[in-house]
């Protein structure tokens, strides 16, 4: 192919790329377009694309009013709440325990490795049951620490699994040079591993808090009062409280729980792509 | 006295590092995956204090189960058929964007943004697009000459409308796998094929293809452990209907637990005979695509 005849093939192959971008995100314009609109056009045919005139009610009614379900604006509290406490624990745990795995000669080292990385196979459904089993026995039903802790135990051998990776590529002469000052295994870990691992530690983090903030079968069934509701399982039991035709306070719930996700997206978009990039690579 | 003090402490470093991780880790992973298995032995329920073993009877019982039968059908239909989709459609997008076509950053961003939603939300969003009244699908396909049948309330295109939901949701995250693989590649083979006269096709088959077959392993292993386990988009986009159509084994599991009958013993037998089938499905992956590409 000649330069010329080669450079048009790119503007047709990127508009067409484009299109279909734009296509693939439709459905997210729709939600957000709906949440705006008055609940007599929201059933108006032909679709309108463009909500005029604009109201933010459905946004009160589901953040604000208690009248017909849980509301979301506790549910996102609840989120929240669940979601860093999971990714506090995650990666303190995880950081931690890569480290020796990592850098260390010890005994059971490839066992226990081998442990973690063979569990990432183990479909959760297989603990469903008995973990509600243990959670009830310890009284933990209905509560943050019921869901925070299986939720950065479902995490942790992934996390160990991405920070044993980057840890290893961190040079030896690093933690020599600060041995030799007089720096033991906690101050090398602290001062010189996290520092330099800041990149893969905020995937990680990011990996975590969207696994803990969107997970539906666990807190579905770890929670029976509507105080204590995510916003996953919230929304899910907003469709049932509302009739089939008001889809506007569904879809302002619906783009509200979207939100936080998207403002890290567009913060960290390339390091979220490359978090899942090295995960899946090294696997 | 003293270094041998220390020396001791130093032996001991790594297990304190490693310790809290490992208790989280045997705690709430190791001791509910053994004790679901001792579980499916028992006639344990719940509220019941003392479960009593039962030997094979949970899975005997499957046996006769015939909504069991059924949700594991729909389960195994639904992965395979949600597997071309899932490897062709992320594949196309990654190839296409690996062309250095611009503004690749957005592109990717756009096809992978669904993917940071919760399956809630995707459901939601899906069963608003597909509603057979007032949904915007409905009415472009009409205005195309298209039939409009309730897609979700028909037994023939429920599971297709599951399988689109999902296919939507997750083809970003695959298409970055795929892209991260594609880079790996070494230009020069694409270079050297081209001066021995192989046109795009040729090396697509010839080098890209048999250059994958890591990466596909990991997709397909990842979507098959993912789609054996299915259940949010099934709760919300059908609840398992019309009939059973689309009841899934987890969602049975689920209905078996914790909506009508409360029998975790039935449960957890359901459980692992799941997760055996979804451990024969991936070593036959494993099998298949296993092996080393040289060149």
């Amino acid at each position: 192919m000649s330069p010329t005849s080669s450079r048009v093939g790119y503007a047709i192959l990127t508009a067409l790329m484009v299109a279909l971008a734009v296509a693939w995100l439709l459905p997210v314009v729709w939600v957000v377009v709906t949440s705006l609109k008055l609940t007599e056009n929201i059933v108006r045919v032909p679709p309108e694309w463009i909500p005029w005139p604009a109201t933010l009610e459905h946004y009160g009614e589901v953040l604000f009013s208690s009248s017909r379900t849980a509301r979301i604006g506790r549910a996102f509290l609840n989120s929240a709440v669940v979601s860093l406490g999971s990714v506090a624990i995650v990666l303190l745990t995880s950081a931690m325990a890569a480290y020796p795995l990592a850098r260390m000669r010890f005994g059971g080292r490839g066992p226990v490795f081998g442990l973690l990385v063979g569990s990432l196979m183990i479909p959760n459904a297989v603990i469903l049951v008995p973990q509600y089993v243990l959670v009830q026995r310890l009284g933990w039903l209905s509560t943050y620490q019921g869901l925070i802790v299986p939720e950065a135990a479902m995490t942790f051998a992934f996390g160990v699994f991405l920070l044993r990776q980057f840890f290893l590529t961190i040079p030896a002469e690093l933690e020599d040079a600060a041995r030799i000052d007089g720096a033991g295994p906690w101050q090398i870990f602290t001062r010189i591993l996290l520092p330099l691992s800041q990149p893969v530690l905020s995937a990680l983090a990011i990996f975590a808090f969207r696994s803990a903030w969107n997970d539906f079968l666990w807190p579905l069934i770890a929670v029976n009062k509507p105080d204590m509701f995510p916003l996953p399982v919230a929304l899910a039991l907003l469709r049932g409280a509302y009739a089939a035709e008001s889809y506007g306070p569904i879809m302002a719930g619906a783009a509200l729980s979207a939100l936080p996700l998207l403002i890290v997206f567009l913060v960290a978009n390339r390091r979220i792509v490359e978090g899942v990039r090295v995960s899946a690579l090294k696997g | 006295m003293r270094p041998r003090r220390a020396r001791r402490r130093s032996a001991l470093t790594p297990y304190l590092f490693l310790a809290p991780g490992l208790v989280l880790f045997a705690a709430f992973r190791v001791y509910p995956l053994l004790e679901g298995l001792w579980l499916s032995f028992t006639n344990a329920r719940l509220g019941r204090a003392q479960q009593t073993f039962v030997g094979v009877a949970n899975y005997s019982r499957l046996l006769d189960d015939t909504r069991f039968h059924a949700s594991l059908l729909n389960t195994a239909y639904y992965t395979i058929a949600s597997t071309l989709p899932i490897l062709a459609v992320p594949l196309v997008l990654a190839i296409a964007l690996n062309r250095g076509v611009a503004m690749r950053t957005f592109l990717r961003g756009a096809f992978f943004f669904p993917f940071t939603l919760s399956v809630v939300t995707v459901g939601l969003t899906w069963l608003w697009l597909l509603d057979p009244v007032i949904g915007p699908s409905t009415y472009y396909l009409r205005a195309l000459g298209v039939p409009v049948r309730s897609w979700l309330a028909d037994p023939a295109t429920a599971m297709w409308g599951i399988i689109l939901t999902s296919v939507w949701w997750v083809t970003g995250y695959y298409l970055v796998i795929y892209l991260a693989g594609l880079q790996d590649i070494p230009r020069e083979l694409y270079e050297a094929a081209a001066l021995d006269g192989a046109g795009g096709w040729r090396s697509f088959w010839g080098i890209t293809l048999p250059l994958l077959r890591p990466v596909f392993l990991f997709v397909l292993v990842t979507h098959i452990i993912g789609s054996f386990q299915i259940f949010g988009q099934v709760f919300i986009l059908t609840n398992g209907g019309p009939g059973d159509a689309t009841r899934t084994v987890v969602q049975h599991l689920y209905e078996t637990a914790f909506q009508n009958f409360f029998h975790f013993g039935s449960a957890t037998a359901m459980a692992w005979v799941l997760f055996l089938v979804i451990l024969a499905f991936s070593l036959v992956q494993f099998r298949l695509l296993r092996g080393h590409t040289q060149y």
